[in-house]
């Protein structure tokens, strides 16, 4: 009957963590968490240095052993094979492992390959989509340029391209926005967010910046020493609940709501 | 934009073929018995006889032992992620000179015995190798290359314990000259195995490009691009050492084609490309090529064709940096 109940509740959500532990050999760095996603939102990881956000993003793409499950419209990731979780997750590491000189078009063409078969190479009309992607981020200069020679922000819009390509249900970002500047910063958010909007998509991301996640996500998981201490709503939560939550992850801060030209709300945070 | 930067590439391979072509002309002419195309046409025996039994073969192995180091070189420098790696990281080359050193001391069969052996060898230490990498199951590459050093060295030892069992005069001078590598004595008979084994997994491990160039990415990153890295890696990489294997277990070692080729064909074409995998490979041919020529050519009696790969190679190598700085 339990087990009738998990499975019941778990179709009911497009994606659920539940449940999970995991850390590295004998350490564990992440204890029990718990949530879960409608599609169309996007959910920001929220803690400081070591609270366990990247281990946390590692195990949902399941590239950490860990207790618990996710799983996607009912299915569970872990039982998928390669292939299978690649279609359905992509997942933006903080650094990427190109260390070879490679042209930016076929980085992004990289994002394809869980769709192509073992010798199969991208038809032209996939290469067309990935230089159109590559236009949408500004980089439609940079098509035969090598990706080594980018700058590191350039280099996180291509791999974000490339995320785009791989068109995924589940987006993982680990501080996607490390390396940008304020307006690419802005570029990337609105570029996932509306990813996220227009398909059947969810979004976990890791931000360092909390403006930006109160201004774009739909819900902040405040993790602390690998435990999640509360859920926030940015959208629904009244502005002290949500000081005081960003108290305990950030030690004493401040929020203040302010309004833009148009009415509409933004937040702004100021330590004390 | 992209049409133009493909016709580039393809008129570098146009360019290293044509180049290729007379060097294996040359090649065929090289040698201590003069060999003119009247002779040929004419029917004379001797001239024909030295052409099909020994220049045919040894420029044909030539051009595909050099073509498969070159492009092993270059998957063995993506997949391990460091421009240094080269074959003999995971033990092939150890292994095979402890197979010929068996081989020489205690087989009957001649150079054929020999072969055996050495390709024996140098297979039994991949495998050991890979072997042993799976057992540590470590994450990441690095295992691999922690276990190929240790394959190595045991089979350095091995090695040592064999030259030291050899008669000093015959047959330890005849270890050191297989181990010095040569494309001496090769005859037709000899080369239709590296031949084939070459060919064959030249084809797959091209078309697989893809793959191998997914490879160079970090494990996390490759599987969720739906790479499986495990076994692909191990695929790929047993193909590739098997060409290895299947070549210098004919020449004997040959240092540095596997090293200069992926890095000239690199700094001719930028970025990795499968042209770039091809064009290596001719560079390898080419270089292997002219060393062969000029080991035969320059004293009077054969040297070891290694020295001239590395004579060439290594002044190529430090035009095209210089060349690449000044652009």
């Amino acid at each position: 009957m339990k087990e009738y109940n998990t499975i019941q509740r778990e179709r009911e959500c497009f994606f659920e963590i539940h449940n999970i532990t995991a850390g590295y050999g004998k350490k564990e760095m992440i204890h029990n968490i718990n949530f879960s996603l409608n599609s169309h939102t996007l959910t920001c990881l929220i803690g400081a240095n070591g609270s366990g956000k990247t281990t946390l993003l590692k195990s949902i793409a399941n590239q950490l052993s860990h207790q618990g499950t996710c799983s996607i419209e009912g299915e569970s990731l872990e039982q998928k094979s390669v292939k299978e979780l690649a279609r359905d997750v992509s997942y933006i590491p903080q650094k990427t492992g190109i260390s070879i000189s490679m042209s930016v078009l076929d980085v992004v063409l990289m994002g394809y390959n869980a769709r192509l078969k073992l010798l199969e190479n991208p038809s032209k009309k996939q290469i067309q989509q990935a230089c159109e992607v590559l236009s949408k981020i500004g980089l439609e200069k940079e098509i035969d340029t090598d990706y080594l020679n980018l700058s590191e922000g350039q280099k996180q819009l291509v791999i974000l391209a490339r995320m785009m390509i791989e068109n995924t249900k589940i987006l993982l970002l680990d501080e996607p926005d490390s390396a940008l500047d304020v307006p690419n910063r802005f570029r990337m958010m609105s570029n996932i967010r509306h990813m996220v909007d227009t398909e059947e998509k969810a979004g976990i991301l890791c931000l360092h910046d909390p403006m930006l996640a109160l201004e774009f996500c739909d819900q902040l998981v405040l993790l602390k020493a690998g435990k999640c201490i509360g859920i926030l709503y940015p959208k629904k939560d009244s502005i002290g609940v949500m000081e005081k939550a960003f108290c305990q992850v950030y030690g004493n801060v401040s929020l203040m709501e302010c309004f833009d030209k148009e009415g509409k709300r933004h937040f702004s945070m100021i330590g004390i | 934009m992209e049409i133009v930067k493909r016709t580039k590439k393809i008129q570098y391979i146009i360019v290293i073929i044509l180049i290729l072509g007379v060097c294996f002309f040359l090649s065929l002419s090289a040698g201590k018995f003069p060999l003119h195309v009247p002779d040929l046409f004419r029917g004379d025996e001797t001239a024909l006889s030295v052409f099909w039994t020994l220049r045919f073969p040894r420029s044909c192995m030539a051009v595909i032992a050099g073509f498969g180091l070159g492009v092993v070189g270059i998957v063995y420098q993506t997949i391990f992620q460091n421009p240094l790696a080269a074959p003999d990281i995971i033990g092939v080359s150890a292994g095979a000179c402890g197979g010929a050193a068996f081989g020489i001391l205690f087989c009957a069969g001649g150079t054929v015995g020999v072969t055996l052996c050495a390709f024996a060898g140098s297979v039994i230490a991949v495998i050991s190798a890979l072997g042993l990498s799976m057992v540590v199951r470590g994450k990441s590459h690095l295992s691999i290359v922690l276990s190929g050093l240790a394959v190595q060295s045991l089979a350095q030892t091995v090695l040592m314990m064999l030259k030291l069992m050899a008669d000093p005069e015959k047959e330890l001078a005849a270890i050191e000259y297989w181990i010095m590598g040569s494309l001496n004595a090769i005859t037709a008979k000899d080369i239709m195995f590296p031949i084939g084994v070459t060919a064959i997994c030249m084809m797959i491990l091209i078309c697989l490009y893809r793959q191998i160039f997914l490879l160079s990415l970090h494990e996390d990153e490759a599987t969720l691009l739906g790479v499986s890295v495990g076994i692909l890696r191990l695929v790929i990489l047993l193909l590739a050492t098997l060409v290895v294997a299947a070549i210098v277990s004919v020449t004997g070692v040959i240092g540095f084609v596997g090293l200069v080729a992926p890095h000239c064909a690199r700094l001719l074409l930028k970025n990795l490309c499968v042209e770039t995998l091809v064009l290596s490979g001719l560079i390898g041919s080419v270089l292997l090529l002219v060393a062969d020529i000029l080991a035969r050519t320059v004293a009077k009696s054969e040297l070891p064709v290694s020295v001239f790969t590395s004579l060439i190679g290594v002044p190529f190598l430090v035009w095209l940096m210089v060349r690449k700085e000044k652009n």
